[in-house]
């Protein structure tokens, strides 16, 4: 069967907009977290979060879309890192906007980073507000399917924090039956009020920027981002030359908890041998992990107790929310991007802000800037609320 | 606010946060642990009831170890109230 | 993909039978609010208390049959799942100025939680996806457990759709226009000649799996299709059952989305011009629009291909015998369709 093949992605997070900008932060080892500027909330005085170091209008001023009508935070940054995918993938308009283009794509905050209007709206205050057909987590992928007169399959995925790592997943399973000719993959969320407020009454932000797989990490900090790929099957390729393939993939479901997981990591060790097992591949082909690493309590202790159960030794791993913050459902997708990029320049980045390792467990993070490795094959992990964990093995060509 | 009547207060409260169906405060023990078998609260109900203190009574629990001291029962819940509003 | 167990919470009668029996509720006003069942027993009430309307109908539709069945996997297909629990946070946090808020909302609220809740109830470690696509979360959910069942990873999974209607979404969709100012008994909607819909909600779920033998109905094919233009509808109609080995004539009920907007009804006559001799059934009269109503329509069409069908009256049709093929015609504001072929297993 024909490997499924990424030909084009693009990213935008708080350390750049676009791969080349990200790719240079990431070997500057630094960090996007900082105090930010253009989210609507109080938190944002002192509460450091991964923010695109770009205002709504300066989005809106790059994009030059024709229709601007009721657009917000959450779609700009999808449109970015559309444009660049395709564009990347070399894709025609007409292929984009052929019926067996599918596009899969993510959010969790969708619309409602507009928290004003969808108060007014929701309270029927006055006439409806620009927003009012924003809000639904679906409304951005139906917006991005007619910006680009797409015709094919659109589906929108929303399980929390490992939403764009599912729709990967569907993506490619799609291509692999036949029902697509090439599929592009992704999710974006924007920092919001409501995200805000939402994590931190669970009380896992960090009031400090994130320190993840560290003994003393006290949380999240929060980011926004969105990143898509293109998908399509090596068979179809004639020419064009393709940067990595998606060669493994499991979504399991912790079932402990609707927002912690389990002490045995049943999930997490369930959705990374499930990925293992499609790529056919043993734990010691694992080069490099790109790990979900949200800095909480919870998350590291059990993601680095899987990856010991799991895969033994445990190759360099990092967690690229220290420099982007968390960025919800975008994660799984932003993330896929610099598993690529690992994986083309043979780099792996270190892990930010780490202080000293998890006691009881026996690994700590890369702190090294490591280069001029043979990176084959990258391991990427998403895990959200409801348990829903989903890991993703992207290969070498 | 006198002890016993603070308690029947507090269960009152702690019902309707944690919309407790089909339970009415004479149920609840005050020695009764909030996180034990019978009650069965897990740890999103102890957030809730971090807001139920500082919104019904004014009082700010930020370090876990202390709100894990506090949050054993009505006991040590009425306890802590009457301390904080004793030295404010 | 087979159909071998259906549960059903809605504006009807349905998840008690009563539907068959006594018939069809006719509901008036701009909406229809699903008759919930007791669930006390069926859901333990430690879950219960905390849970948002969408958690709860899924839930109380859905548990009864992970208790009977074992499954690989839970989709579900929701929009509005969640909304309620959604703005409650919302509002809270308007009210108290972004102070500290409790977390019960926001995680309800996500539209995850129901299928997450579902797993941690019944302790399912499988597969577990939320599809949250306005009007093709239903369809996006059945094509998910299509693939995984034609890939061979799984053999049973507990597919299905559930929206809720809260005073907020309600108020969007109304101040968007997409909700009638007023409305009658739903006879009366199709005939109604306004802009706008009614809104339903409820739970529609589904045991699905490779084996014929004992479904009540086998789901042939979906197809989706993003646009409002009756040509390309027509001929993906068209396409649709010629690729499914069948001539038009073939189906025998056209189950149509028909609710009463009469700005996009009109897309409907795709469909009844591509088969003419199918008699046209519609079922928003009986559920309402919702992003997920295609579940509802499913959960009639394999109910009557299995021989169930309500006694006849105003909203409920009979339906013709024998009944080899059903299409699903579905679509949601006029943008996004759906089609689901369904056949009788026999």
């Amino acid at each position: 069967m024909s490997k499924v093949v990424v030909t084009g992605m693009g990213v935008v997070s708080a350390i750049g907009i676009g791969v080349p900008a990200n790719l240079q932060r990431l070997r500057a080892a630094q960090s996007g977290i900082r105090l930010p500027e253009h989210v609507g909330t109080r938190y944002a005085e002192h509460m450091m979060m991964g923010e695109v170091e770009a205002s709504d209008a300066d989005l809106f001023a790059q994009l030059n879309l024709a229709d601007t009508h009721g657009i917000t935070r959450t779609e700009l940054l999808a449109f970015m890192a559309f444009r660049e995918a395709v564009a990347q993938a070399g894709l025609t308009d007409t292929q984009i906007s052929a019926s067996d283009t599918a596009l899969i794509s993510a959010t969790t905050v969708g619309g409602m980073v507009q928290a004003q209007a969808l108060y007014d709206d929701a309270h029927a205050i006055s006439n409806a507000t620009e927003f009012a057909a924003s809000y639904r987590s679906g409304a951005h992928t139906l917006r991005l399917a007619q910006g680009y007169r797409m015709r094919g399959y659109t589906d929108t995925i929303n399980t929390a924090c490992s939403s764009s790592a599912n729709a990967i997943m569907i993506g490619a399973r799609l291509l692999k039956a036949g029902r697509a000719r090439r599929v592009i993959v992704g999710g974006t969320d924007s920092l919001s009020k409501y995200t805000v407020n939402g994590f931190n009454a669970l009380q896992i932000l960090s009031d400090v920027p994130t320190r993840p797989f560290s003994a003393d990490r006290k949380g999240l900090s929060l980011g926004e981002g969105a990143a898509y790929l293109v998908l399509e099957r090596e068979d179809d390729l004639s020419e064009r030359k393709a940067l990595a393939c998606v060669s493994g993939y499991a979504n399991r479901c912790d079932a402990y908890h609707p927002s912690s997981m389990s002490p045995e990591a049943i999930g997490v060790i369930g959705a990374m041998t499930g990925a293992l097992q499609v790529a056919g591949l043993a734990p010691s082909d694992i080069d490099h992990v790109n790990t979900h690493g949200t800095g909480t309590q919870n998350n590291d202790y059990t993601e680095l107790f899987g990856l010991e159960q799991v895969l033994g030794t445990v190759p360099p791993f990092f967690s690229t929310k220290s420099y982007t913050g968390h960025t919800l459902a975008a994660a799984g997708a932003v993330e896929a991007v610099f598993s690529i990029l690992s994986i083309l320049h043979g780099e792996v980045w270190p892990s930010l802000h780490f202080t000293s390792p998890i006691e009881g467990l026996h690994h700590s993070p890369n702190t090294q800037m490591l280069a001029g490795l043979d990176i084959r094959h990258v391991m990427s992990n998403s895990f959200g609320f409801g348990g829903n964990c989903s890991s993703v093995i992207y290969s070498k060509l | 606010m006198e002890e016993n009547a603070l308690k029947a207060e507090l269960k009152q409260h702690i019902i309707k946060y944690l919309n407790l169906l089909e339970m009415k405060p004479e149920d609840i023990a005050d020695d009764e642990p909030l996180f034990g078998p019978n009650i069965g609260l897990d740890s999103i109900d102890a957030l809730e009831l971090t807001v139920l203190l500082e919104r019904e009574y004014g009082i700010k629990i930020t370090d876990p170890a202390e709100g894990r001291k506090v949050l054993v029962d009505v006991n040590t819940m009425a306890a802590y109230i009457l301390a904080q509003q004793a030295s404010a | 993909m087979y159909i071998h167990a259906t549960a059903c919470i809605s504006p009807q009668p349905t998840f008690n039978g009563d539907f068959f029996s006594t018939g069809a509720v006719i509901n008036s006003g701009t909406h229809y609010m699903a008759l919930e069942p007791d669930y006390m027993g069926s859901i333990p009430l430690g879950q219960v208390r905390r849970m948002g309307r969408s958690v709860r109908m899924a839930t109380g539709a859905a548990m009864p049959l992970l208790q009977q069945f074992q499954v690989d996997g839970i989709i579900l297909g929701t929009t509005d799942g969640g909304m309620g629990d959604c703005h409650r946070f919302l509002d809270q946090i308007m009210e108290y100025a972004e102070g500290t808020l409790t977390p019960t909302n926001f995680v309800q609220g996500a539209p995850g939680a129901p299928a997450g809740g579902l797993a941690l109830m019944t302790r399912n470690s499988g597969y577990n996806n939320t599809h949250s696509n306005k009007g093709l979360s239903f369809e996006n959910a059945l094509i998910d457990a299509q693939l995984l069942l034609h890939e061979g990873v799984v053999r049973q999974l507990l597919v299905g759709c559930v929206e809720e209607i809260s005073d907020a979404q309600f108020n969007i969709e109304r101040v968007a226009g997409y909700v009638k100012e007023s409305a009658g008994p739903a006879a009366d909607l199709l005939g109604s000649r306004t802009p706008g819909t009614v809104n339903g909600e409820g739970a529609a779920m589904f045991i699905l799996n490779a084996e014929p033998t004992g479904a009540y109905a086998r789901v042939k094919d979906v197809a989706t299709y993003s646009g409002d233009s009756m040509a390309d509808l027509s001929l993906l109609i068209k396409e649709f059952i010629t690729r499914n080995g069948l001539e038009t004539t073939d189906v025998d009920v056209l189950l149509s989305g028909l609710n009463g907007d009469v700005r996009t009804d009109g897309l409907y006559e795709a469909g009844s011009q591509a088969m003419p001799d199918a008699s046209v059934i519609p079922y928003k009269t009986l559920f309402g629009e919702s992003p997920s109503a295609s579940g509802f329509a499913c959960w009639y069409a394999a109910q009557a291909i299995a021989g169930h069908r309500a006694p006849i009256g105003p909203i409920t049709p009979a339906w013709p015998d024998p009944l080899r093929h059903v299409l699903v015609h579905n679509h949601f504001q006029g943008h996004q369709h759906g089609l689901i072929l369904l056949s009788s297993v026999a």
